[in-house]
């Protein structure tokens, strides 16, 4: 049973590792033109540069659920689950189901692909159309009748009902969802934990609500800036916490967390994690909870301090970033420990003990 | 012990480098020979040669995701693990699998 989850998982991850670059650019789309001034159009005579920069971004949006079902019955089912996979998709923005409807859509059809080419025998002469004719059409008659008549409604309702209780927040709550949308949301700076929050919140945007999206770019900020605060404070006080390899980290992570890429932190923050971990997940709670509770909506899902004049509220959202970051500063140059001259020489590293035994062959 | 990699992680651009860095650093500070192919986001890299991967003894999958080109490793003895236990222990893995092969 813990398989099958840990499966489903991987299956997620994947279309997320395809998704991202197309969120990314889409995003930045969106944001350089709605900044020029640019708006969606449909008509070819009011055609401008930034229009068309815009109407792309919200196009390649547009492909979202696409994406996710699509790579979801990539994973499952391989070449042959694309196809049908994107068809899911399609069905899911037709319903209104949109990120919700495409995640699941693709989990049905990659495994109705599967079971096909596992237990559907043919004769020799018509092995070669399994691929390109058979898995393709059956899979997408079998998954798309299920999404039309069976789960559409229901998915349709869980999305809408989650859009009403998040609209319905009221202030307090507010902050405590914010903090732990921001807590969780870069947790493991950008690693598995982290993907699921953000997931949600992505799927929430696509419903139009911002505020969401909003703390999921401004958090993941919080580590890479708040630990490259806490070095410049850190040097103020001279208090020496980090080691010189860790500095050059450090320059490393800096210009990355800017564009909302947390990854750069992960060498400093393995060699002290928990400190680390407690420090930045607080930094990140705190800019959520700023965020939420002064209303800023992101209409752009990533592309770091590049997208905040494209938020609904700039201001709000700098002190938010702001204020995760010198949380996280000050409360690093608290409680990391004192480092010498002695621990720059590369120790032994301590590996954490694994219990292996449940790898197989 | 002759070992061949491919890693590749969610966002494809710091845990699958990372994991390549520390089971080299891992296996060859163990004496093995091992050579890492990373699928990241912006492609696969340092692809494994059929000579490379017909000399392995060992295959080590490090993915949290689905890669692509598992079918040259048809008959090889491969173990899959997730990214982070190449991060966290690599050379605990990599002990773990030798000891397995000698049984």
């Amino acid at each position: 049973m813990k398989s099958f989850v840990g499966e489903l998982k991987r299956h997620a991850l994947t279309a997320i590792s395809y998704m991202l670059p197309l969120v990314v650019a889409s995003g930045l789309l969106i944001a350089i033109g709605n900044l020029m001034g640019g708006q969606v159009i449909s008509d070819l005579d009011a055609l401008t540069i930034p229009s068309a920069l815009t109407s792309l971004g919200v196009f390649g949006m547009g492909l979202l659920p696409s994406f996710i079902a699509g790579y979801i019955s990539y994973s499952i089912a391989d070449r042959p689950g694309i196809a049908p996979g994107f068809l899911m998709g399609q069905i899911a923005s037709f319903l209104g189901a949109g990120f919700l409807g495409g995640m699941i859509g693709g989990y049905i059809v990659g495994y109705v692909a599967l079971g096909i080419k596992k237990y559907l025998k043919v004769p020799k002469w018509a092995q070669a159309l399994m691929p390109m004719m058979i898995i393709p059409t059956l899979a997408s008659i079998i998954a798309g009748l299920i999404m039309y008549f069976v789960v559409g409604t229901p998915i349709v309702w869980a999305t809408d009902g989650l859009t009403n209780f998040i609209t319905g927040l009221d202030q307090s709550s507010k902050v405590l969802y914010g903090f732990v949308i921001g807590a969780l949301g870069c947790i493991d700076f950008g690693g598995p934990i982290s993907k699921v929050p953000n997931l949600i919140c992505d799927g929430l945007l696509m419903e139009g609500i911002l505020e969401p999206e909003a703390i999921k770019v401004l958090a993941a900020m919080v580590p890479p800036l708040g630990i490259t605060f806490s070095l410049v404070l850190s040097k103020i006080i001279n208090k020496r916490i980090y080691t010189k390899t860790e500095v050059e980290n450090i320059k490393v992570a800096f210009p990355m967390g800017l564009c909302m890429i947390s990854e750069g932190v992960i060498p400093i923050a393995m060699n002290d994690l928990l400190r680390t971990v407690i420090c930045t997940a607080t930094g990140c709670g705190v800019t959520g909870a700023v965020s939420f509770s002064l209303g800023v909506g992101s209409p752009v899902p990533s592309g770091g301090i590049f997208v905040i004049p494209a938020m609904t509220a700039p201001v709000a959202a700098v002190i938010a970033l702001l204020a995760g970051t010198a949380v996280t500063g000050f409360m690093l140059v608290f409680i990391k420990k004192r480092k010498t001259d002695a621990d720059d020489i590369e120790i032994e590293e301590v590996e954490e003990q694994l219990d292996l035994s449940g790898i197989k062959f | 012990m002759n070992i061949v990699v491919v890693a590749a992680c969610t966002s494809g651009i710091a845990h699958t480098y990372i994991a390549k860095e520390k089971l080299i650093r891992a296996a060859e500070s163990l004496g093995h020979t091992i050579h890492v192919e990373t699928q990241g986001t912006i492609g696969t890299e340092d692809e494994l040669s059929m000579e490379q991967i017909k000399l392995a003894d060992v295959a080590i999958f490090a993915i949290d995701i689905a890669i692509t080109g598992t079918e040259r490793f048809k008959g090889k003895k491969v173990i899959t693990v997730p990214t982070n236990v190449c991060v966290k222990s690599p050379k605990q893995l990599i002990q773990k699998i030798e000891e397995e092969l000698n049984k």
